[in-house]
């Protein structure tokens, strides 16, 4: 009686497909008029020798009910979360909504790294105006009037007093009036030349450098530069220093880099030479340190400048500084 | 300048190959750009620094040779065996300053006609055109002395006579002189020229280029050779001013050598007779007050603290004497005279770089300086407050998908009336160039935005529908003492424009089918970007006011104001300017904003204080308000604000809507009042009678209506 009873329910059991089915057998057998309660009710007309042992056959059915009940409806919830939530699938091979960064322009990136290593070595950073007077661009930088040094620099005219500054320096002059020495600075910024074709462009970037006190000496001068050399295109360049002129430095400095396009082979980029010219640099002429007062038998310095476009040209194989400032947004978002 | 290796043998007997002569001339500072082969021949172009007038001739590079590589240089061979006859002939050199030497000699009986291929040869690889063999001797000896010279005919000189002097000395002052040189061009010349006149009228630009009517030609028998000193910076002068460069007037502009002059004229007179049978005649040489060198005091310890190394007292006697220099020692100095051909030396930094050029500059030892650190100061302070505004700046823009674009700081008229900017307008003072290389290119900035809708232009055209790009930039206002932005502590200030540092940043879409929608309006999410850099920078006193600028939308722009100034503004461009533009986009969203960034520093402030975290939880209560539709959002919400009770935490807008349901000429406003006591729960029947007076206030206020 008993065993077709759990027969009958297992049966029923295996077709349950929901927790309302599972409710149902619940009520059907476990119910107050379910058949094993009436099992139980009807144990009064059995024997009471036999009770104790029938009694327990059917708690433990009753017990193995609802052990399978909850078993099932446990399964049963997992399935059908398990089918609601698959319900809710999304495709996971669309692309995400765009959260595009912008970028930065090439040359305010090289000319950050530049700063930054600077910046680690002590040196400060300092400001000047870009449109400048003839003065400091030129004359306290020791460019007589009239003289051919200025051919150097096609420079672009406000009056015969002011012009757009055509380098950096005039920043070195400017920040010795403003202090005595220990200095130690960088002056970035923009420059003018009224020149432009594929490696020209009217409106240029420099970083100058200064750094002024007692006793330093052209040794110091290699030393920083091959230390930010290093720094910049990695501790292995080969960095060559030949003299060069400049005329508000004495002696003057060109400094190379071994071509990191062909590693010194020789190639288009380096004109075949195996070097490409990276910065200039010297010791603070005599004639600079008079013009803001310091005395050049206390003091000692040296001064450097680097053209941006040029380190990034080489750094990221730019063939055309003019994409610099065409701002085509094809361009920019390739860094 | 061109060099052929093969003519630099003449002087020096040089045994190494052309790469490694090249290799040391580079290392010695004079750099070789280019090697370029030629049938047998090496040529060298040569980058000599202006500094350098000794070395602009064949004979100056293997000086340079021979110091580096301890080879004995032989000058060519220029003696005047024989002369012929006595120069009747009279010069008057009227400013020795400007004239330091004037020498000559005549050669008579010239057969005039081409060169021997072996000088046209020289000639050509050196890039300079063959004339006829008078003149091609001329330019033969410039190449190879360095010493510019002038052959005149000599029948074409009037009077037997020379005179050097300028129009104003020669003719007074004030007087036009017109000459035609020759290349054929009149000319007309200022007062302050030197010309060589005979005695008539003027005959050469003194330094410079020869007149037609004294030119050497084929029909030309007997010549006047001039080799002078003329002032460097008066043929500079005069070059300049007449548009002229010559071989000649390059090398006087530099600086020539006062000996070598008539070593010169003596290489060209004996090469004249050689190549056209010439017969020499005496000369004339007229020096007045002779070149004698200065000695220059070098101190030892001097040398060693500039070059960072101790040189010994021989090897810097041997490298200097290599170079042509006399060295005396004197105790712990010395004195050192350098030779006439070196006008560049005169101090003892010059002699110092000499001794590091021919020690190696690459035997100088690299060392890192011990330093002191530098005095801050107060503008350092000022300083480190900008660097934050601009780096905060540009990060959120880079966040926000702004790309950073550089453009030059020019603009032309014509962008400023694109713009519709009155004449009256502040940005309208710009400065101006001289010399542009572009008319559209002539003004520095005053606005950073002609530049960016440059940028716009350009990118539309090539087919880019979507973009955000921003600059941070300067400015430049004329017309202005320099002040604050400017670090024109300097002299001269008040000559300068006023510098300003700028942001601008456009947002430009096209209607393009997207995949997620983004329905924010561009205008206000460049208003979100902005108003994130005031929240980094704890700015707090910022206002928008509808906006004026006659280049923007008038219903979609405001002005941004700080502490009530407006330091910029933000919004949609004007559909009139587009079309200006010329835009090729069918209704673009182009949204703009631009603001003076040091504006921001007075109002940037670095002071956090912190506020203890709530213990207590809040109570929030939301309320839609209706009111007319033109009253602006934020002139409600500035009500609420200043509604006075310490227990409003926060007031939030979550809705502004116009439609169905709201009557025409209605806007319904949404916000949460979040109330939140310090020291206790608050409970709801007090935060519902606050909060309704509240709303109360802000009815009465507003004029508005509760919509429930």
């Amino acid at each position: 009686m008993l065993e077709d009873l759990k027969e009958t329910f297992l049966h029923e059991l295996k077709a349950a497909r929901s927790l309302a089915d599972t409710n149902q057998l619940r009520v059907k057998y476990l119910g107050k008029k379910g058949l094993v309660t009436a099992q139980l009710k009807a144990l009064s007309s059995i024997a009471p020798e036999e009770r104790p042992a029938y009694g327990k056959e059917i708690n433990d059915l009753k017990v193995f009910i609802e052990q399978d009940l909850e078993a099932r409806d446990s399964r049963l919830k997992e399935e059908e979360l398990r089918s609601r939530l698959l319900a809710e699938s999304i495709d996971v091979t669309l692309p995400g909504k765009a959260v595009s960064h912008g970028r930065e322009h090439p040359l305010s990136r090289t000319l950050s790294d530049i700063v930054d290593i600077f910046v680690r070595m002590g040196f400060s950073v300092e400001e000047g105006p870009e449109v400048e007077l003839d003065y400091y661009n030129f004359e306290a930088l020791n460019f007589p009037l009239e003289h051919p040094a200025r051919d150097m620099q096609d420079t672009f005219f406000v009056s015969s007093e002011v012009v757009l500054r055509t380098h950096t320096s005039p920043v070195q002059v400017r920040g010795m009036e403003k202090r005595k020495p220990p200095v130690r600075f960088i002056a970035p910024g923009k420059v003018y030349r009224c020149d432009a074709d594929i490696t020209h462009t009217p409106m240029f970037h420099q970083v100058e450098g200064l750094m002024v006190d007692r006793d330093i000496s052209f040794s110091h001068l290699k030393g920083v530069l091959e230390a930010f050399l290093h720094r910049m295109f990695g501790p292995d360049t080969p960095v060559r220093f030949r003299p060069s002129f400049f005329p508000f430095t004495e002696p003057s400095a060109e400094i190379d880099i071994g071509c990191i396009l062909c590693s010194g082979e020789g190639c288009r980029v380096c004109k075949g030479s195996g070097w490409l010219e990276v910065l200039g640099a010297g010791m603070v002429h005599p004639a600079v340190f008079e013009h803001v007062g310091y005395d050049p038998e206390e003091y000692s310095g040296f001064a450097f400048g680097m053209g941006i476009e040029r380190i990034a040209m080489l750094k990221y194989a730019i063939d055309d500084i003019r994409l610099f400032y065409e701002n085509d947004t094809r361009f920019l978002k390739q860094f | 300048m061109r060099v052929p290796f093969e003519w630099l043998k003449d002087f020096l007997p040089l045994t190494v190959s052309p790469e490694a002569a090249a290799q040391k001339l580079t290392m010695a500072g004079l750099e070789v750009e280019a090697l370029e082969r030629t049938g047998e021949d090496v040529i060298f172009e040569v980058n000599v620094t202006p500094n350098r007038a000794d070395c602009l001739s064949m004979v100056g590079i293997a000086r340079e040779l021979s110091a580096a590589y301890g080879l004995r240089l032989t000058l060519p061979e220029h003696d005047v065996v024989a002369e012929t006859g006595e120069l009747d002939f009279n010069v008057d050199i009227l400013d020795t300053a400007l004239c330091r030497r004037y020498a000559g000699r005549i050669v008579k009986n010239l057969t005039i006609g081409p060169s021997p291929d072996w000088m046209r040869n020289r000639l050509d690889k050196c890039g300079i055109r063959s004339i006829n063999n008078v003149v091609d001797v001329t330019n033969y000896v410039l190449l190879e002395l360095g010493h510019p010279l002038h052959a005149f005919d000599l029948d074409a000189i009037r009077g037997h006579r020379i005179r050097v002097g300028t129009p104003g000395m020669i003719r007074g002052a004030g007087a036009q002189v017109t000459f035609t040189t020759l290349d054929g061009v009149q000319r007309a010349v200022p007062g302050d020229a030197l010309l060589i006149w005979d005695a008539e009228e003027p005959i050469a630009l003194a330094g410079i280029m020869g007149g037609s009517a004294t030119e050497v030609n084929g029909t030309t028998r007997d010549i006047f050779i001039e080799s002078a000193s003329f002032d460097p910076v008066s043929v500079r002068k005069a070059a300049r001013t007449l548009g002229v460069k010559t071989e000649s007037s390059y090398r006087f502009e530099r600086g020539t050598d006062i000996r070598m002059l008539k070593k010169a004229l003596d290489r060209a007179a004996f090469l004249m007779k050689k190549v056209a049978d010439g017969m020499i005649y005496g000369k004339i040489d007229l020096y007045p007050k002779k070149y004698a060198p200065a000695g220059i005091r070098v101190r030892y310890e001097k040398v060693e603290r500039v070059l960072g190394l101790r040189i010994p007292g021989e090897e810097i006697s041997r490298s200097l004497g290599a170079l042509g220099f006399t060295v005396e020692e004197r105790g712990d100095a010395m004195t050192v005279t350098p030779p006439a051909y070196r006008t560049d030396v005169t101090r003892d930094a010059d002699i110092m770089e000499e001794l590091a050029r021919s020690y190696g500059y690459d035997r100088i030892p690299a060392v890192l300086p011990e330093a002191v650190l530098g005095e801050e100061d107060r503008e350092s302070f000022r300083k480190s407050t900008m660097e934050r505004i601009g780096s905060a700046l540009k990060e959120s823009f880079l966040k926000s998908g702004f790309t950073e674009v550089i453009n030059y700081s020019f603009m032309g008229v014509r962008d400023l009336e694109i713009l519709g900017i009155a004449a009256d307008d502040p940005r309208t003072r710009a400065v101006r160039i001289q010399n542009p290389l572009k008319v559209e290119d002539s003004l520095m900035r005053t606005a950073l935005l002609p530049s960016l809708l440059r940028n716009v232009v350009h990118n539309v055209a090539h087919g880019t529908r979507e973009f955000r790009l921003f600059e941070t930039a300067k400015v430049f206002l004329d017309g202005h003492p320099a002040c604050g932005g400017s670090p024109g502590n300097g002299r001269g200030g008040e000559l300068l424009p006023d510098e300003r540092k700028r942001l601008a940043a456009v947002s430009f879409r096209e209607k393009t089918r997207a995949l997620y929608p983004e329905d924010t309006p561009d205008f206000f999410v460049l208003k979100g970007v902005f108003e994130a850099v005031l929240d980094d920078l704890k700015i707090t006193d910022c206002t928008f006011v509808r906006s004026h600028e006659p280049f923007l939308h008038p219903g979609q722009s405001a002005d941004i104001l700080l502490g009530g100034a407006k330091v910029g503004y933000i919004g949609a461009l004007s559909p009139v300017v587009i079309e200006r533009l010329a835009i090729k986009s069918q209704k673009p969203s182009l949204v703009v904003i631009e603001f003076d960034t040091e504006a921001l520093l007075p109002f940037a402030s670095r002071d956090v204080r912190y506020k203890p975290l709530p213990k207590y939880p809040p109570i929030e209560r939301d309320t839609a308000l209706m009111v007319d539709a033109d009253l602006e959002t934020a002139a409600v919400m500035s009500r609420l604000r200043e509604y006075p009770s310490d227990l409003i935490e926060d007031t939030i807008l979550f809705d502004v809507y116009q439609g169905r349901n709201i009557p025409e000429g209605k806007k319904s406003i949404a916000f949460t009042i979040r109330y939140r006591a310090a020291d206790r729960t608050l409970r709801d029947e007090e935060i519902d009678s606050l909060h309704s007076s509240l709303v109360e206030y802000i009815r009465e206020k507003t004029g508005g209506e509760v919509r429930s």
